[in-house]
């Protein structure tokens, strides 16, 4: 490429070098940079969700048998069903909230009604009992956490975020649940979890903000 | 962090490395386990539309934590009641609520709740089926008639009142005795001689000075919630000035400009001292008093008043100052004057300072007549428990009906109620806990919290605009074998056929037709059924009071020369703003909530004062054994300032032999060592007159007080200027 400048080889070396010192060297700063740049925006684009940056932390979290082993893969990943068609008081309550038993009806009904979780669901509305599921995740009393805020900022408020989308900010605190049966506690969920979450995102650091 | 962090290097850490350095433990394991699995979540079988987890929807209802009648807002979120907030329709409360108020929900999810009834089969109680309570119940009625069956209750009012009329009448017993032990009984009937009304409405928010005798209107008087928003207006500029006569000082007292001691029974005089020196600038103020009136003024000059009362001459000359550059002013009593054997005099002399002053019919005004007597407040003090004893002793009664009183623990242990109760053949408590009288009764009879029953409630103290306060279930009842009190008076009433109550599947039932039957005039062309709906929403019914006028008689009165108590020191047993008069014990946020002067918690404690404490040998914590002819209670001393030297200050509220895990075994109650004086006139119980011998029996014990210091050291922590200093500094507030 040089080639086209016809300068004698000695200055292409020196020249070459001036070149670099004084253009490329720069240039190829700013294009790291660049790459830099699109390459996180990229990471970002990849987890579906745009302005913000994903809490870090892991929690192995214990086996928890429920009364009926719900699979989350199949209504959530291989049907497709937004989270929030269940847990519908997520977007307005602190709570997501347990789906009505006469959700579940709504459609075991007609569908599926010879497998045996379903019969076992059947047993339970036609009992007029809830099944009694077993708590997975929590917060201490004395912290104040809002689904309902949450949402409307990584969901509804989010500009060029696709609310189909929903399990990706819901997996930011309780991991893929689209890929489990029954859910496991795959994040920790403790205070620096929230805090460092907080920082990237520029949410709220006030104490009284969550101890109220 | 470690432990090896004291508050000194947390300071430090907080100072250099801000916000983030005491962060970063926050990845540390919590002290709080969450353990995955270990509590189940409910879900709805069927959502019901109007609710969404996790949002709170709020009902109206009225708080039956006092006599008050407070309106109140509970936030009830997935069907359980979470939190109670005032009513801001109330005129009582206007929005606000004390902290027994908030402290409602403690109550109802008490764990020492009694959940199902009970009969006394050999020597205790056992659990039985409400047909087999009520059966029983009918049955031993059976044999009762007339004045051999007496309710005893603590204040009653609404149409439980009117339902209980009816069992009464239907038995032909006109016997309803009424016991509050923190009441204002001898000033009623002085306000009704002197005029014509016996709880005229108070205008403290119109007041530009207030004299108070020992009445701690701010923490347990009349209607504490309602009083403190009036003080507020009665603070705002131009500032009143608030000054309080009394031995011990009360929550009022400790927001007084001046505060006052008087040695015990000395009320009276320090009144007439001030209306003497009032007289003396303004001969004419005493024109139309009768001659004995005016001879019992002329008979205190200062010197002589300071001698006797042991307040300063300057203090009389300051008060009755105020009172005369200030108009309008009111002067108010309360327990700690009413409570003597010449109480009625003491609040007369008091009172006669209101009509000198001309607050009649200014700060003080006509009530006005409530247009349904039948729902009006049944109230009461102590003279009836005194009845009531001497009912029993002259085996007059053969069934009495409790509800809500607990007379054994909240009268003198002299009156003997715990041994004459077994004279009678049933008792029957209508109860939610297991109280000191609960367990003598040979029926129990579970009730409903006040947050799951039906009521109506029509306040003693009516502030202006008069209410008919609704009482709705907040939520569904916590446990199955517990039933509201109109629910068991109405099937009481079925049981026993009296006629006009088979229609009434339940309370609820009957308070529906009560409000259908209700005039016109209150219900704005509005139908029965939204009638009903909003009074429901709103909590309050607003009822017009007849105008109704007073008079300003000057009673016939006299006080001895010198009627302080001649014993070594008097018993004082004060009142405050969370345990009552002991029916809050069982509450632990009331326990643990610090008394509003010595800060105590989940303890009694005996006040004194720093000269009475140098002269016994004793400091702040060691325990002393007060003795009264009566008997005797020990408990540790707390050395404070105010109160009279004369004077031995313990608090009612603790000292329950039984009444659940919270309460019991906690602490001493005053009250069981009081002697049984009487006031003269009004035959009820001299309560702020017992005298007693004080010994000091142990040294330095634990004593648990919040705060640990009354005083800034001189560190200027909070600054303050006196009254006079701003006067003269910033003009007249």
């Amino acid at each position: 490429m040089f080639n086209t400048l016809q300068l004698p080889s000695g200055h292409i070396t020196h020249r070459g070098a001036r070149f670099v010192n004084r253009f490329l060297t720069p240039s190829l700063f700013w294009l790291a940079v660049i790459a830099l740049v699109l390459g996180s925006g990229a990471a970002r684009a990849e987890s579906g969700v745009p302005n913000a940056v994903p809490p870090v932390g892991t929690h192995k979290g214990d086996d928890v048998p429920q009364p009926i082993e719900f699979p989350h893969n199949t209504h959530a990943d291989v049907n497709q069903i937004n989270c929030m068609y269940c847990h519908t008081y997520a977007r307005r309550s602190k709570v997501a909230g347990i789906p009505p038993t006469s959700k579940c009806m709504g459609c075991h009904s007609v569908i599926a009604t010879d497998k045996p979780r379903i019969k076992k669901l059947t047993e339970y509305w036609e009992n007029k009992e809830p099944p009694p599921w077993r708590k997975v995740h929590d917060v201490p009393d004395y912290v104040h956490f809002t689904h309902e805020k949450h949402l409307k900022r990584f969901v509804f408020d989010n500009e060029g975020m696709q609310v189909e989308n929903v399990a990706e900010v819901c997996a930011f605190c309780h991991g893929e649940v689209k890929k489990m049966t029954v859910a496991h506690k795959v994040k920790p969920l403790n205070m620096g979890f929230c805090r460092r979450c907080h920082e990237a995102n520029e949410g709220p650091f006030d104490c009284w903000k969550c101890h109220k | 962090m470690s432990n090896k962090v004291n508050r000194r290097d947390f300071l430090k850490i907080m100072g250099w490395g801000g916000v983030g350095a005491t962060l970063a433990g926050c990845d540390m394991p919590t002290t709080v386990t969450l353990e995955e699995g270990k509590e189940e979540v409910t879900s709805y079988m069927i959502p019901e539309e109007y609710v969404i987890p996790g949002v709170g929807v709020y009902y109206a209802s009225t708080c039956q934590q006092c006599p008050a009648g407070c309106g109140l807002h509970g936030r009830v979120r997935e069907g359980r009641v979470l939190k109670l907030e005032g009513n801001p329709e109330s005129p009582i409360n206007r929005g606000r609520l004390c902290q027994m108020g908030q402290a409602g929900v403690q109550a109802h999810y008490n764990p020492d709740r009694i959940t199902r009834p009970m009969m006394r089969k050999g020597s205790g109680l056992t659990t039985v089926s409400w047909d087999e309570a009520l059966t029983h119940i009918q049955s031993k009625m059976e044999g009762v008639s007339g004045d051999r069956f007496a309710w005893f209750t603590d204040t009653v009012s609404g149409h439980q009142a009117v339902l209980m009329d009816a069992y009464r009448e239907a038995v032909g017993s006109s016997r309803h005795y009424v016991h509050e032990i923190i009441n204002n009984s001898v000033s009623r009937q002085v306000n009704q001689d002197m005029l014509g009304d016996p709880q005229p409405r108070l205008r403290f928010d119109k007041a530009r000075v207030v004299l108070s005798f020992g009445a701690d209107f701010l923490g347990t008087w009349q209607s504490p919630v309602h009083n403190a928003v009036e003080y507020a207006a009665f603070r705002e500029a131009p500032r009143g000035v608030l000054v309080q006569v009394e031995p011990k000082m009360t929550l009022t007292g400790a927001n007084a400009d001046l505060w006052v001691a008087v040695r015990p029974g000395t009320e009276g005089v320090f009144a007439l001292a001030v209306a003497n020196a009032l007289s003396a600038k303004n001969p004419a103020m005493l024109d139309g008093l009768p001659d004995k009136a005016k001879q019992l003024v002329r008979r205190y000059d200062i010197k002589k008043a300071s001698r006797i009362t042991g307040a300063a001459g300057e203090h009389i000359v300051k008060t009755a100052g105020w009172l005369a550059e200030r108009s309008p002013s009111l002067v108010v009593a309360g327990a700690s004057a009413e409570g003597h054997g010449h109480g009625y005099d003491t609040v007369a002399a008091i009172m006669l300072l209101n009509v000198i002053l001309g607050n009649i019919g200014e700060t003080i005004e006509a009530s006005g007549a409530f247009p349904f007597p039948q729902l009006v407040a049944r109230t009461g003090g102590t003279r009836d428990v005194m009845d009531f004893a001497k009912a029993l002793d002259n085996k007059e009664l053969d069934a009495v009906f409790f509800r809500g009183a607990n007379p054994v623990f909240t009268a003198p242990e002299s009156l003997g109620l715990r041994d004459k109760l077994g004279k009678v053949g049933l008792k029957v408590a209508f109860s939610q806990f297991e109280d000191e009288t609960t367990r003598l009764a040979d029926v129990v009879l579970p009730m409903y919290s006040a947050m799951e029953d039906w009521g109506t409630h029509v306040a003693a103290y009516q502030a202006g605009q008069a209410v008919i306060g609704i009482q709705q279930p907040l939520m569904q009842p916590l446990y199955e074998q517990t039933r509201g009190f109109g629910d068991v008076m109405l099937s009481l009433l079925k049981m026993r056929k009296v006629p006009g109550y088979d229609g009434y599947a339940d309370y609820y039932a009957y308070l529906r037709d009560a409000f259908s039957a209700l005039p016109d005039s209150l219900k704005n062309g509005a139908s029965n059924d939204e009638f009903w709906a909003s009074a429901l929403q709103r909590g309050v019914l607003e009822v017009a009071t007849g105008g109704g006028s007073l008079t300003a008689k000057v009673v016939d009165f006299d006080l001895p020369e010198n009627p302080a108590s001649e014993g070594a020191y008097t018993l004082v047993p004060s009142a405050r703003l969370g345990l009552w008069d002991g029916r809050h014990a069982n509450i632990p946020w009331l326990q643990e909530a610090p008394d509003q002067i010595s800060k105590v918690v989940w303890d009694s404690w005996a006040e004194m004062h720093p000269r009475t404490a140098r002269k016994l040998g004793v400091k702040t914590g060691d325990a002393i054994k007060i003795t009264s002819a009566n008997g005797s209670i020990e408990a540790n001393v707390y050395v404070y300032k105010g109160i009279h030297p004369d004077a031995i200050a313990v608090p009612m509220g603790q000292g329950h032999e039984t009444y659940g895990r919270f309460a019991k075994g906690r602490g001493v109650n005053p009250v069981k060592i009081l002697a049984l004086n009487t006031d003269g006139k009004t035959g009820e119980l001299a309560h702020h007159s017992t005298q007693v011998q004080v010994s000091k029996t142990r040294v330095r014990d634990s004593m648990v007080i919040f705060g640990g210091s009354e005083t800034q050291l001189g560190r200027k922590i909070v600054a303050t200027v006196t009254a006079d200093v701003y006067e003269r500094t910033e003009g007249e507030a």
